[in-house]
């Protein structure tokens, strides 16, 4: 990774938990966001309508499991993240950019990287 | 005290023996037709308070423009010959028998017992009259499934009798819809037996399902029956079920197959924007609904071709079953799918018996 490749999104530290920021890389708008102290950088542009994605809510992932029959749904929240399209509500895992209800829809993702207390996207070049 | 004899008295519920025959002269028309050629007949005060009035639009008579044999329900009891006779007529080799009777167990709200000890009662009577492998005859067994012990005694008495191949839900009335968990075992027991949960909709409540107030039974055919089981479909699929359990065989029966891409569609659509709410899916909720069996009856052989054709990829031909729904009025014959010219003939084969020797294990 050649440091040219490096988009400057800002301080560390001046994110909080679920905080975002939108910066342009090419042509492309990318949402960095913060979640539970990791960074996550991803395509500002919903698939689905084009939303931007990046601005919603971040939450963990509710999952559910089949505990028996007649059992209800074992309904919790795990340990992954996940950024809701504020537009229409299509969610996806701030680890992969997955779609969570089917992985065939993958939002582009970015790497992060904090250097002396800064945050950059690497813009792939 | 006073004497009644000397007072004014209204009686306020008074019953004239009016009969419809004779009222019918005076109808108006189109009513007065209506009813002359209704077939419902001149049996004066004895007639059914519903031959004019009726507590459902589901009735078949077509003002007397059908007039084949069944095509009414007959006035005396059913008898077993006229199975192997429609099965001649249709040319038919195997089929299952569902209980005409059964199909309004959704109506009742009762809570006692009329819908198990009529299950009961069908699944001996059936066996001891009717059912015959031997003759290609075999049985579905009404589930009342509203009472999950009740239902784990009939698979417990099917189990091991040949004439049976499968269960049956009647999807109208089921409350609550046929996903929820109260249900669970009665599927669990099935999928260990290996047998297919057959989803018959049905006319129970069928003036109510959708909307109160339809005039005529083309409003109620079209809609009642396709809605419940849409209804069943969305809660088994979006409840996970399928997930539940993964060898289960789900066939949904009697709502032809135009209704299938548009609810999937549309389901799908509202699952990419609320996945967590059914959260025991891997993936889209068509996935699943395309894994299931459907009946092919009543098709709708008038829609376009490019459409018909368009359903049967997306359900897949693997997964239609021929059904006639006979004696019933608008029932299929198995030239329907020969017809079919986008069909060829491994898939005309397969919906007319190939599909079905799998899933029921014939």
């Amino acid at each position: 990774m050649s440091d040219d490749s490096l988009v400057k999104v800002g301080p560390a530290d001046e994110f909080a938990d679920g905080d975002h920021r939108i910066v342009q890389i090419g042509r492309a708008e990318v949402g960095v966001i913060k979640a539970e102290g990791e960074f996550y950088a991803m395509r500002n542009q919903c698939p689905h309508d084009g939303g931007p994605v990046c601005e919603g809510k971040v939450q963990r992932k509710l999952v559910g499991e089949f505990t028996g029959p007649g059992e209800r749904i074992d309904q919790h929240y795990s340990d992954d993240c996940i950024v809701s399209c504020p537009w229409h509500g299509w969610s996806f895992d701030l680890e992969t950019g997955t779609h969570i209800g089917d992985d065939s829809i993958v939002l582009p993702m970015y790497d992060v990287v904090v250097e002396d207390g800064v945050v950059y996207v690497d813009d792939g070049k | 005290m006073i004497d009644v004899t000397e007072e004014r008295v209204i009686d306020c519920d008074w019953h004239y023996q009016d009969s419809f025959k004779e009222v019918a002269e005076y109808m108006p028309e189109p009513w007065h037709t209506k009813y002359v050629e209704s077939n419902w007949d001149d049996a004066g005060v004895k007639q059914n308070l519903s031959s004019f009035f009726p507590t459902s639009t589901g009735d078949r008579q077509n003002y007397g423009k059908v007039t084949r044999e069944h095509s009414n329900y007959p006035d005396e009891p059913e008898d077993p010959e006229r199975v192997t006779e429609g099965m001649e007529f249709l040319d038919i080799d195997v089929s299952l028998q569902i209980s005409h009777l059964i199909l309004a167990m959704g109506g009742v709200n009762a809570d006692d017992e009329r819908v198990q000890a009529f299950t009961k009662g069908y699944i001996e009577y059936m066996m001891e009259e009717v059912l015959d492998p031997d003759e290609g005859v075999y049985g579905l067994a009404p589930i009342p499934y509203g009472d999950v012990d009740a239902s784990l005694e009939v698979l417990e008495r099917v189990e091991d009798e040949e004439a049976w191949v499968g269960a049956c839900f009647i999807t109208a009335g089921a409350s609550p819809p046929l996903g929820n968990r109260k249900y669970d075992p009665i599927y669990e027991r099935c999928e260990q037996m290996d047998y297919p949960v057959v989803y018959h909709t049905g006319g129970s409540g069928l003036d109510e399902y959708v909307r109160a107030g339809y005039q005529e039974m083309i409003e109620t055919h079209t809609l009642g029956f396709l809605e419940s089981n849409m209804s069943q479909i969305v809660s088994v699929a979006c409840q996970g079920i399928p997930e539940k359990f993964p060898d289960l065989d789900i066939v949904f029966m009697e709502s032809g197959v135009t209704y299938i891409p548009g609810l999937v569609s549309r389901l799908d659509e509202e699952y990419l924007k609320r996945p967590e709410e059914a959260p025991l899916l891997d993936t889209r909720p068509g996935e699943y609904i395309t894994d299931f069996y459907f009946g092919t009856q009543p098709l709708e052989i008038s829609a376009r071709n490019d459409l018909l054709e368009l359903c049967f990829d997306m359900i897949g031909t693997d997964r239609l079953l021929y059904a006639s729904d006979y004696p019933h009025w608008d029932f299929d014959s198995p030239s329907t799918i020969n017809d079919l010219p986008m069909l060829d003939d491994d898939d005309r084969r397969a919906i007319l018996a190939g599909n079905a020797e799998e899933v029921f294990g014939l």
